[in-house]
């Protein structure tokens, strides 16, 4: 947001609304409503006196109306813009005519009661529209009894009371009396999949993860260890990336997870707590007291999704998201109005950040034409040269709202800093990284005339480049900087010893302003960016990543190792929509090979990789199986997608493989496609879920395989409405409106048993005839099927991926699948810079999220592509006059950055060998530093003085 | 019979076809005739595959407005918590959909706890996909021989068919008049402010005509009086009748459509023969 907020090319327009919108893709007129802020943003310097002195006390929208703020305000303490508003409903003098506090108190005169409505006209090529949802309200269900008692809370009420910045600073505590809860109940799927009193049929996709992370914040956030938790559902749906483990986790953490949904929440005595009764699954009628009851609100469509649909002409699904298909997934159905996040459909963040991506890159793709036409660049002022300068450190101490505080003591860091040797300036925040924060950082530079800063708050690999950007501004170096992570290897670490957690911070403390005093200028290197991508893997996410880049003017090498384009969608019959895969897939194909920006290399295979983002070079075999014909080439790129894919898991359970009538989804899809004849034929089917899935060998969620099976299901019963059809599972996870397809399936008559994984079914032949026999947990006893066919949904996996490993530097998860940068924040960067993923070998995923992330990985691509040339990390190794040429360094270095070079020693004819290191290659890893007997290659900023200050520091307090 | 193992999918049809035919020409009576024209002939050249014939769950569902809903169970046990039939019978509301739909006939249209649900509808109420459980209990009813069904519930229908009044009490016009008149004349003198306190009888053209359960009048005259309090202080014009006046309907209870029916046609017959606007039912 921060970024955001910062940005050249981002213009903001806040409190401002679309009232009408004229022309067409490319040339869009928007005329936009700007409501007046009765506060010069100009004057603002976001001091909070107006809030401070306002009278006016109103429910605080933000906090769930759980606390209170002023008719003067700021939303949120991390508001960007950071600019105060008056809200005109609520003002007294604007409602009234009387008061005006905030104009006799704001010291720089910005608050102008005359403020004017101002309607102006925007040019854009293209709309991206991301308004939100709108949490569902379960006043409306009263046997929940929300609004009337009130410790029977909604989720996002939770979520405020949780929260550091939230009404209690995180200490939970009960609406009713104010005290801690322990006993917590959260029900789950509240105004989701329901058509009675709701219209959501649809499943939220969101709840049952962000109830396990409540309880597991409620366990961190509590004082004593005797919490109680419990959350009553239907399915769990943990199908994302890892969410299988955090599942099983809290599990372990001792949170209840009871399939059961209470009938009617009762008050306790006195409207304090409530009592619910619920039937569990063994037919057992309980009675329970708890101290609050969350409801777990599922996510709707926003309130005005139907005015935007109007305004722009663009149709919305019968719940009111904007309708897309799985191949356009972010396109509307009005051309160049884009739509993403949970505005398309119930989502997290991953995915909605994904999405966000994709349509920016579908932008571009649309504005290809007139790309930098209207880009501005940032110019930083001249840096001031400190190297001749005794070191005026400024410490800057993170309450991360109470990540830390809540932990460390902070105040006594701050004061602890004071003491050290160079500091002349500390002080601490409440959110080091905020906007203003950043300005009074700024101011802070040029009061203390500082020319060393530390930030002791969290890590450094989500917030270095913001705090050094915030030093370039002030004209300081961005790499006289040093973080304390006093959050992530600390606070949250050492929750229930929070002394020596505030004395492990000082010591934190200490080694960065030993090392920042060490801390001298560097520069980072420039180098041409090379425009042009490459993408490995000739499926649907390889392939629309190329056609991205390619209709975007980039040159694109696809790289496919078999011999044909297509992969897994080859096989597949029709997205959850309905749409037909083949015909599309086809038509893919045809345009990726006959586009004159992309070539297409079939039985290639990559060798190695050197260089860094923007200017890689690869080693590429042709042929290579065809050891005859094989042809090795160079081709040099400045981005790279790895979209290498995934396969059906096999398995040897259930008779497979015994038995022709056994098969895996993949394999009966070619009977529904081809063989009606013998489905009409037949009179039962069997599917089995989770077949070698979630299970301790292979712990992750398939997450396609639900709606797969569902939709076969369905298929079968148009054939063959006379089908018995039984789904057997552990629970059905149709996320988002897939949902409707698992209500179709039950409504055409299609029985799902659930089972557990220490009952599974057991299959065996009789006479020649397949049975499978289930333990029914609602009937409590034994099910014998006999079937014609059994399909076994086996689920996902990765294609390997060691070769490419190596060749990159990239990570895979426990599973085996490729490891994005950060699951929320970077969702299809690798944690190499310059190289993308997309699609299977990220994570099992159906079609149109594969689409998306491939669009995604261009608009990520495209920032560096945008470029003509690259600014590399200035981390990098370099050479001492110690350096005798003994080149042990080059053995160790693992990529090829060093050489050994002869030169002639200052002109006396003497010929002496040295080592040359090549900046471009160079990752900054150190091997050549900690290799080399004698000080002759060391590494900027890890030098080993510097490291030698840090390592004293730390040793200080013990020795 | 609960410990047995379910025989479901091809082979069971095939074997236990006939059996099951059987058991239904004994249970379904009336209903099977109704559906028997929806099934269609064997054909000849499919011998080998099992005929599919209806399941009872299928054939409530072809008399229900959206086969009411009784496919869509996502199995969630909300009908069951709150259920107060619960645990009766080693039966709850989601066991019984679940048996229905897995086509155990045989042990759905026996089970007494059909007669232990009180029709509160509790479990539609909050049902997500609006399951009319209800509604297959009533069925299920329905399928019973009327001899079989339950005497108290049986004898208090057939109670109410004997006398206009409707009551299941089986009081008569006069008895019943007796009552009121009696009732109303003892608040009259006993209790200061209602001086003038009448229960009006068949008193033509009044806005509300206003039904009794007849257990009152038999057992606790006293307690119809708080509402005829009520009704004076606010000044309602209202009457009572001599005729379909009982409130209660065992007959629908019972599942008996023809006498609830006839039960019904009664009461509509007295309200409109007093020219009443609107009917009351206190039950």
């Amino acid at each position: 947001m921060v970024e955001c907020g910062r940005h050249l090319n981002v213009e903001l327009l806040t409190l401002s609304e679309i009232i009408a919108v004229s022309g067409e893709a490319g040339d869009f007129t928007v005329t936009v409503k700007k409501s007046p802020r009765y506060i010069d943003m100009d004057k603002c310097i976001a001091c909070g006196i107006c809030t401070e002195k306002c009278p006016k006390k109103v429910a605080d929208e933000y906090n769930a109306g759980i606390s209170k703020r002023k008719a003067a305000y700021i939303k949120y303490g991390q508001t960007v813009p950071l600019k105060y508003a008056i809200d005109p409903k609520n003002c007294i003098y604007l409602t009234k005519g009387k008061c005006q506090a905030c104009q006799k108190f704001c010291p720089t005169g910005a608050i102008n009661f005359d403020d004017k409505e101002e309607i102006v006209k925007i040019n854009v090529g293209s709309v991206i529209l991301s308004p939100g949802f709108t949490p569902f309200d379960p006043s409306g269900l009263d046997f929940y009894g929300y609004g009337k008692y009130p410790d029977v809370i909604t989720s996002l009420e939770y979520e405020r009371l949780l929260s550091a910045s939230g009404p209690c600073m995180g200490h939970v505590v009960r609406p009713s009396d104010g005290k801690e809860p322990k006993k917590i109940a959260w029900i789950q799927c509240v105004g989701s999949r329901n058509t009675n009193r709701t219209e959501n049929g649809f499943c939220s996709s969101v709840c049952c993860m962000y109830a396990m992370k409540q309880t597991r914040i409620t366990i961190e956030h509590a004082a004593g260890n005797d919490q109680d938790l419990s959350i009553f559902y239907i399915d769990i749906r943990s199908h994302g990336k890892e969410f299988e483990r955090y599942y099983n986790e809290t599990i372990n953490k001792g949170v209840k997870f009871i399939r059961a949904r209470p009938h009617t929440i009762n008050p306790g005595k006195n409207n304090i707590g409530v009592q619910m009764e619920y039937l569990t699954e063994d037919g057992q009628k309980i009675k329970e007291d708890f101290d609050m009851v969350v409801l777990s609100i599922g996510l709707g469509a926003p309130k005005d999704a139907g005015d935007l649909s109007s305004k722009f002409g663009f149709n919305l699904n019968n719940y009111r998201f904007a309708k897309t298909t799985c191949f356009e997934p972010v396109k509307s159905s009005q051309p160049g109005v884009l739509v993403t996040g949970t505005f398309r459909s119930s989502k997290a963040i991953p995915r909605s950040v994904t999405e966000a991506s994709a349509a920016a890159a579908e932008a571009a793709i649309m504005l290809a034409e007139s790309k930098n036409s209207l880009t501005k660049n940032k110019v930083y002022p001249t840096e001031i040269d400190v190297s001749d300068q005794e070191p005026r450190i400024g410490v800057f101490v993170c309450s991360c709202g109470i990540n830390i505080s809540n932990v460390v003591n902070v105040a006594e860091v701050v004061e602890y800093a004071k003491t050290l040797p160079y500091v002349v300036f500390t002080e601490n925040n409440l959110f080091t990284c905020s906007t203003d924060t950043q300005v009074l950082i700024s101011k802070k530079i040029h009061e203390n005339r500082l020319n060393r800063i530390v930030v002791a708050a969290c890590s450094p690999r989500t917030h270095e480049p913001l705090f050094q950007d915030t030093l370039r501004e002030a004209g300081l170096n961005g790499f006289l900087f040093e973080m304390a992570n006093i959050r992530n290897h600390n606070s949250w670490v050492h929750q229930s010893e929070p002394e020596k957690a505030t004395i492990k911070a000082k010591d934190q403390v200490r080694m960065a302003v030993a090392k920042v005093a060490q801390n001298y200028a560097l520069t980072r290197l420039k180098v041409d960016v090379v425009q042009k991508a490459m993408v490995v893997g000739g499926g649907l996410s390889g392939m629309t990543a190329a056609l991205a880049f390619g209709n975007q003017g980039y040159e694109t090498v696809l790289i496919e190792k078999g011999d044909k384009l297509g992969g897994n969608a080859l096989e597949l019959l029709q997205t959850y929509k309905g749409e037909d895969i083949g015909e599309h897939i086809n038509s893919i194909i045809e345009n990726v090979e006959n586009h004159e920006q992309i070539t297409v290399l079939k039985n290639t295979t990559i060798k190695s990789c050197s260089g860094s983002v923007g200017n890689f070079t690869s080693e590429i075999v042709i042929n290579g199986s065809n050891s005859g014909d094989s042809e090795v080439k160079k081709i040099a790129y400045g981005v790279g997608v790895i979209a290498t894919g995934g396969k059906a898991s096999s398995t040897t359970e259930y008779l497979f493989g015994t038995d022709d009538r056994v098969m895996t989804p993949l394999k009966f899809d070619k009977y529904l496609k081809n063989d009606h004849k013998s489905l009409q034929d037949a009179d039962t089917v069997v599917f089995i879920q989770c077949v070698g899935s979630r299970e301790p060998q292979r712990p992750y969620c398939s997450r396609l395989c639900c709606t797969h099976s569902v939709k076969s299901a369905i298929m079968l019963k148009e054939i063959n409405p006379d089908l018995n059809v039984y789904i057997l599972n552990r629970d059905i996870r149709t996320y988002g409106e897939r949902e409707d397809l698992y209500k179709q399936a039950r409504d055409a008559g299609v029985i799902f048993i659930r089972y557990e994984p220490n009952k599974k079914p057991n299959v065996y032949k009789k006479d020649n005839d397949i049975a499978v026999e289930i333990y029914d947990p609602i009937l409590m006893r034994n099910l014998r099927i006999f079937t014609d066919y059994l399909v076994l949904a086996t689920g996902v996996e990765p294609n390997d991926a060691k070769d490419l490993m190596d060749i990159f530097k990239f990570g895979v998860n426990e599973d085996g699948f490729l490891n994005e940068a950060h699951p929320k924040l970077r969702p299809v960067d690798m944690p190499v810079d310059g190289l993308f993923v997309a699609g299977l070998c990220n994570y099992p995923k159906p079609i149109e999220e594969s689409v998306t992330q491939a669009l995604a990985c261009v608009s990520r691509a495209g920032v560096i592509l945008a470029k003509q040339s690259m600014e590399l990390d200035a981390i990098k190794s370099y050479v001492t006059e110690k350096c005798d040429g003994c080149a042990v360094c080059i053995d160790v270095c693992p990529y090829m950055a060093l050489t050994l070079e002869e030169y002639q020693l200052n002109g006396s004819g003497r010929v002496v060998k040295r080592i040359k290191t090549d900046p471009a290659l160079c990752k900054g890893c150190g091997l050549c530093q900690s290799a080399c007997p004698k000080e002759g290659i060391m590494i900027h900023g890890f030098t080993l003085s510097q490291l030698k200050a840090q390592v004293d520091a730390a040793l200080e307090s013990v020795i | 019979m609960a410990d047995e193992i379910i025989e479901l999918g091809r082979k069971h049809k095939a074997k236990s076809d006939s059996k099951v035919e059987e058991k239904e020409k004994g249970i379904f009576n009336t209903l099977l005739s109704k559906f028997n024209k929806h099934q269609q002939p064997e054909e000849p050249q499919k011998a080998q595959k099992t005929p599919k014939k209806s399941i009872f769950k299928d054939k409530v569902m072809e008399l229900l407005p959206q086969g009411g809903n009784l496919n869509a169970c996502l199995s969630c046990g909300a009908c069951s918590s709150g259920c107060p039939a619960s645990g009766l019978a080693d039966m709850d509301p989601r066991k019984f959909l679940r048996m229905a739909a897995l086509g155990l006939d045989d042990e759905i249209l026996k089970t007494e706890w059909a007669w232990m649900c009180t029709m509160c509808q509790r479990c539609i109420y909050v049902c997500p996909m609006k399951i009319d459980i209800p509604q297959l209990i009533f069925q299920v009813r329905k399928s019973w021989p009327r001899e079989d069904r339950p005497k108290g519930i049986r004898g208090s229908c057939d109670m109410a068919l004997k006398h206009e009044t409707c009551s299941a009490m089986g009081i008569s016009e006069e008895d019943w008049r007796f009552v009121v008149q009696d009732i109303a004349a003892e608040v009259r003198e006993t209790q200061p402010g209602f001086e003038d306190l009448v229960a009006p009888l068949d008193k033509k053209g009044a806005h509300f005509f206003l039904n009794q359960n007849s257990r009152e009048p038999a057992t606790e005259p006293d307690e119809m009086v708080p509402l005829w309090k009520i009704l004076h202080t606010v000044g309602a014009d209202w009457t009572y009748a001599t005729k379909g006046w009982a409130a209660e309907n065992y007959c629908m209870f019972l599942a008996d459509d023809e006498c609830w029916e006839k039960v019904v046609r009664i009461k509509a017959k007295a309200v409109d023969d007093l020219q009443c606007k609107v009917w009351l039912n206190t039950e």
